[in-house]
């Protein structure tokens, strides 16, 4: 079958252990307000241009009869910067297992594989589900997930993953509806679950200043994980940066110049990534 | 690290004030007594040496600097005319990029090695013993009494310890110099210092603090008078050191003297000497981890050199295998052999990209694609015999001091550039694509948008820019012209000999030729514009687009590089901020053993901060020890011309 995706990455060094490759799904049922990679919201292929090094030239605005265009109101193929693009390939899920496995050797000679990655993998669960299995026995396998989805859906496509990376941003349901657009009760429920299999995993926290990073909630979170293993992730200050390639607009309520609280000390087993 | 020694040699270079000496000019004296080349370089060597002012820095350990800053010309403008009407001059004609045995002088001494020399050689050990009796003299009236001990020693006899075989190194480097050879290359360092080092490490004469800060204090000695050198750009001066390797044997010659070596490299951030370090599919993953952390200091070291590759393709040139598996490195990555090797690495370059555009031209209209490729090999083979008519009767000025520190001219090979790989093997992939095997682009438009530069035609400029095969991207299309180019340049020198009685070794490499050769070319099948610079040596080209850096690694590694020996380093740049971690740090040298396990042949990693760069051409005081890599050699960023600071700033860095 076919899915949707918006970047396959080689040498991603965040996505799990060792050298992998992620590929990210396009499409999520979030909105967190911080998200760094907002072409992976929609899960629609759309226009993706980038404004820096534009030479006003507006060559892409002039009609074209390219099919591909169509629909965009640009074309795709006469920026002479390379600016304009579409955001979303559509893979068959063969096609992109024998892309991934193209350094199966390689990753299995240094501990590394593929990791599944978005927007939301889970959001396109059948598909993931299909590639994890085309991939299995062939490389280790990652998720990046946001825990949102059904549980019978959850439970599902991390059989069939080696480790599972899974956030758990605010421990507060309210603050997570306000700051993400969805309540928590399906994470907290995948989570629970995840923790009481042998199913290796680690928990993330996105460290977003004076949104997750209080004592408070870092200390729900760290109560509800336990002894698990945490990663706190330095909030990315160059979020925006993508926003405007794909006519959005970034967020006014963080300050990204405020200092994160990594407070580390509230966790059992927790490490900082910068 | 010695903060006072560095503070005065390289950030306040405070010794530059004391370069008054000065020998005036010697060339038209010279001609009027019609002296002999060699008669001049003595004469003018035991000038340079009378000239120098010994000058003792209170806290360093290795000393000799340079007090004469001018090196004046042997041979008068005319008397150069005469010379080429005759032969070929290779650059400025004096010696250079040679590999010395240090090794055999440092251990008996000048006394010893006077007793074989000749006239001349006397000549110039008498002149090196002479300037060293005075800067002992120096020594004494400073009371350094550590100094008088060393050079009571060394030069005149063969050195006992480690300090008294640096400082004798030192001595035998500086008179190189003085002396007018260029490019002087340190060789297998970490080989040939080994026994020294080992004995005293053993003696306890060091803990590995100590030793470190001789070796830094040793290093800095490269760097004193590095401004005085020849070269393109301030930087390029050869001065390469070769780390790791195996030996005859198969040992891997690795050891706690490399790691100490990488480590001062690490702690001083300098240009010099250069750090190669030899690997193999063999060598473990440690080490790649003490280069990868050499490789976060940002300077462009280690560069790597695989053995399996290197080794391969001296021995299919005709190098025994002792001397193969010896080899060290040229003042960039050509491999060159130490003691026995007198190879001219770099006496020549092939344009690809202007030979597949004039392939293009002339058979646009041609029934098949394979008829280009045959015009692109027959002008490939004409090529070389140009270069074979023109690079004839090479001359170089005769050197003692070389006399002296090579054993034998074993090997006398001369090295050609193969530069523009990525820009011609796209321009040929792309022709094949869209003209031939799609019909997409019609023959007659191409030509008309190439000859005006892509002005009128975006949209054939976006396909072929952008949307084209470009090796770099592990595409098999592009990848295989790459292959079939550099088979066929290797092919094209098979039973060649040159005029010193060698043969010829195809390379990689561009040196400065990425600018050179790419500015009179007018726009390519490539997308690339008309006089728009090809990738540094063995690179993409540089509006690939490329974001993989494993598929970089992959493109990179399919031509059977052992046939282009003459290498040229493939150049990966990745952003500082990546080797911030323990964890990333191991993760890029495990991507340095995935090229090194494919069969790649040289590799470049540098770890670059666009924003520092950016700022530096804006203010370059501030960022006067910003260090970045240009084609084989590193340099201070604010010393260069703008058009290499541009190039830099333009390659492609991985943000991961």
């Amino acid at each position: 079958m076919k899915g949707i995706i918006f970047d396959i990455k080689e040498f991603a060094l965040n996505d799990g252990a060792g050298i992998r490759t992620t590929v990210f799904f396009k499409g999520c049922p979030l909105r967190c307000i911080w998200c760094h990679n907002p072409e992976g919201l929609s899960s629609k292929r759309e226009l993706y241009v980038k404004k820096k090094g534009c030479l006003g030239c507006k060559l892409c605005n002039l009609p074209c009869d390219h099919e591909e265009c169509q629909g965009f109101g640009r074309c795709l193929h006469i920026c002479p910067k390379n600016l304009v693009s579409i955001a979303g390939v559509e893979w068959e899920a063969e096609a992109l297992a024998t892309r991934l496995l193209k350094d199966e050797a390689f990753f299995n000679s240094c501990g590394g594989g593929i990791t599944l990655s978005g927007g939301e993998p889970l959001l396109q669960a059948e598909f993931a589900y299909e590639l994890l299995s085309l991939l299995e026995g062939r490389v280790h396998r990652c998720i990046e997930t946001s825990g949102y989805a059904d549980k019978e859906t959850f439970r599902k496509v991390i059989e069939k993953c080696d480790f599972v990376i899974m956030d758990i941003k605010l421990f507060d349901s309210d603050e997570h509806k306000k700051y993400t657009g969805v309540g928590n009760e399906k994470i907290l429920e995948n989570a629970r679950f995840l923790k009481g299999t042998n199913k290796p995993h680690m928990f993330r926290v996105p460290l977003i200043p004076g949104i997750t990073d209080t004592d408070e909630n870092l200390r729900a979170i760290a109560e509800f994980v336990g002894e698990d293993r945490v990663e706190l992730m330095s909030y990315n200050k160059l979020a925006p940066a993508k926003y405007e390639s794909v006519g959005r607009k970034y967020t006014d309520l963080i300050d990204g110049e405020r200092e994160i609280n990594a407070n580390l000390s509230l966790f059992k087993n927790a490490t900082l990534r910068k | 690290m010695n903060k006072e020694l560095y503070n005065y040699y390289i950030i306040d270079r405070k010794h530059e004030e004391l370069r008054t000496g000065s020998i005036g000019d010697v060339a038209e004296e010279y001609s009027q007594k019609k002296l002999s080349p060699i008669e001049r370089m003595v004469d003018r060597f035991e000038k340079m040496c009378g000239a120098e002012v010994p000058h003792i820095v209170p806290f360093e350990k290795i000393v000799m600097m340079r007090t004469v800053p001018k090196l004046p010309d042997c041979f008068t403008e005319s008397e150069w005319e005469e010379i080429k009407k005759e032969h070929y001059i290779h650059e400025i004609g004096y010696v250079s990029n040679l590999s010395p045995n240090y090794e055999k002088t440092i251990s008996v001494g000048l006394l010893a090695r006077r007793e074989e020399a000749d006239e001349y050689g006397k000549r110039v050990i008498d002149a090196i013993i002479g300037l060293t009796d005075r800067y002992r003299a120096e020594a004494q009236k400073c009371g350094r009494d550590d100094v008088v001990e060393v050079l009571t020693q060394v030069p005149r006899y063969g050195a006992r310890n480690f300090r008294e075989a640096l400082q004798f190194f030192r001595i035998l480097h500086y008179a190189l110099w003085l002396e007018g050879d260029y490019h002087n290359t340190v060789g297998r360092f970490d080989v040939y210092m080994y026994p020294y080092f080992k004995k005293d490490m053993y003696a306890g004469v060091y803990t590995k603090e100590s030793a470190l800060e001789l070796i830094e204090d040793f290093f800095i000695s490269f760097n004193k008078d590095s401004n005085l050198y020849f070269g393109q750009q301030q930087g390029d001066n050869g001065q390469s050191m070769v780390l790791g390797g195996i030996d005859k044997d198969g040992n891997d010659m690795f050891s706690e003297l490399s790691e100490l070596c990488l480590l001062a490299s690490r702690n001083l951030k300098v240009i010099d000497p250069k750090i190669n370090l030899r690997v193999s599919a063999k060598t473990p993953i440690e080490t790649y981890k003490l280069g990868t952390e050499l490789t976060r200091a940002g300077l462009g070291f280690p560069q790597y050199l695989n053995d399996d590759i290197i080794i391969k393709g001296l021995e299919r040139l005709g190098y025994k295998y002792e001397d193969a598996v010896n080899y060290a490195v040229a003042a960039c990555w050509e491999p060159i052999i130490p003691y026995v090797g007198n190879d001219v690495a770099n006496i020549g370059s092939m344009n690809f990209p202007a030979i597949v555009d004039k392939a293009v031209r002339n058979n646009i209209n041609a029934e098949s694609f394979d008829i280009i490729l045959e015009a692109v090999k027959s002008y490939i083979y004409e090529e070389m015999d140009d270069i074979e008519r023109d690079i004839n009767n090479v001359w170089f000025v005769p050197s003692p001091m070389i006399e002296l520190l090579i054993d034998e001219k074993r090997y006398n090979n001369f090295g050609v550039h193969g530069c523009g790989i990525a820009s011609a093997a796209d321009a040929l992939a792309s022709v094949k694509k869209f003209v031939f095997d799609e019909n997409k682009v019609d023959r007659a438009e191409l030509i008309k948008a190439m000859d005006e530069n892509y002005e009128n035609s975006p949209e054939l400029l976006h396909l072929l820019r952008f949307e084209a095969p470009k090796m770099g991207t592990d595409n098999d299309d592009a990848d295989a012209m790459a292959k079939f180019i550099l088979d066929t340049f290797s092919a094209s020198m098979e039973g060649r000999k040159n005029s010193l009685g060698g043969t010829w070794r195809a390379g990689t490499g561009t040196a400065m030729f990425y600018l050179w050769h790419a500015g009179p070319l007018g726009a390519t099948a490539d997308g690339r514009f008309s006089g728009e610079s090809f990738g540094t040596n063995y690179s993409p080209s540089l509006f690939a687009q490329i974001t993989n850096p494993m598929s970089v690694v992959k493109s990179f590694t399919k031509p059977d590089l052992y046939k282009t020996v003459n290498g040229g380093p493939l150049t990966l740049e990745f952003v500082s901020s990546i080797f911030n971690s323990e964890e990333n740090l191991e993760k890029v040298a495990a991507l340095v053993k995935y090229f090194v396990d494919l069969g790649g042949h040289q590799l470049q990693l540098n770890a670059v901060n666009l924003e520092s760069m950016k700022e530096a051409q804006k203010d370059p005081e501030k960022y006067r020890q910003l260090v970045v890599r240009i084609w084989g050699w590193s340099a201070y960023f604010v010393e260069l011309d703008k058009e290499f600071q541009d190039h830099v700033m333009s390659r492609q860095e991985y943000s991961v």
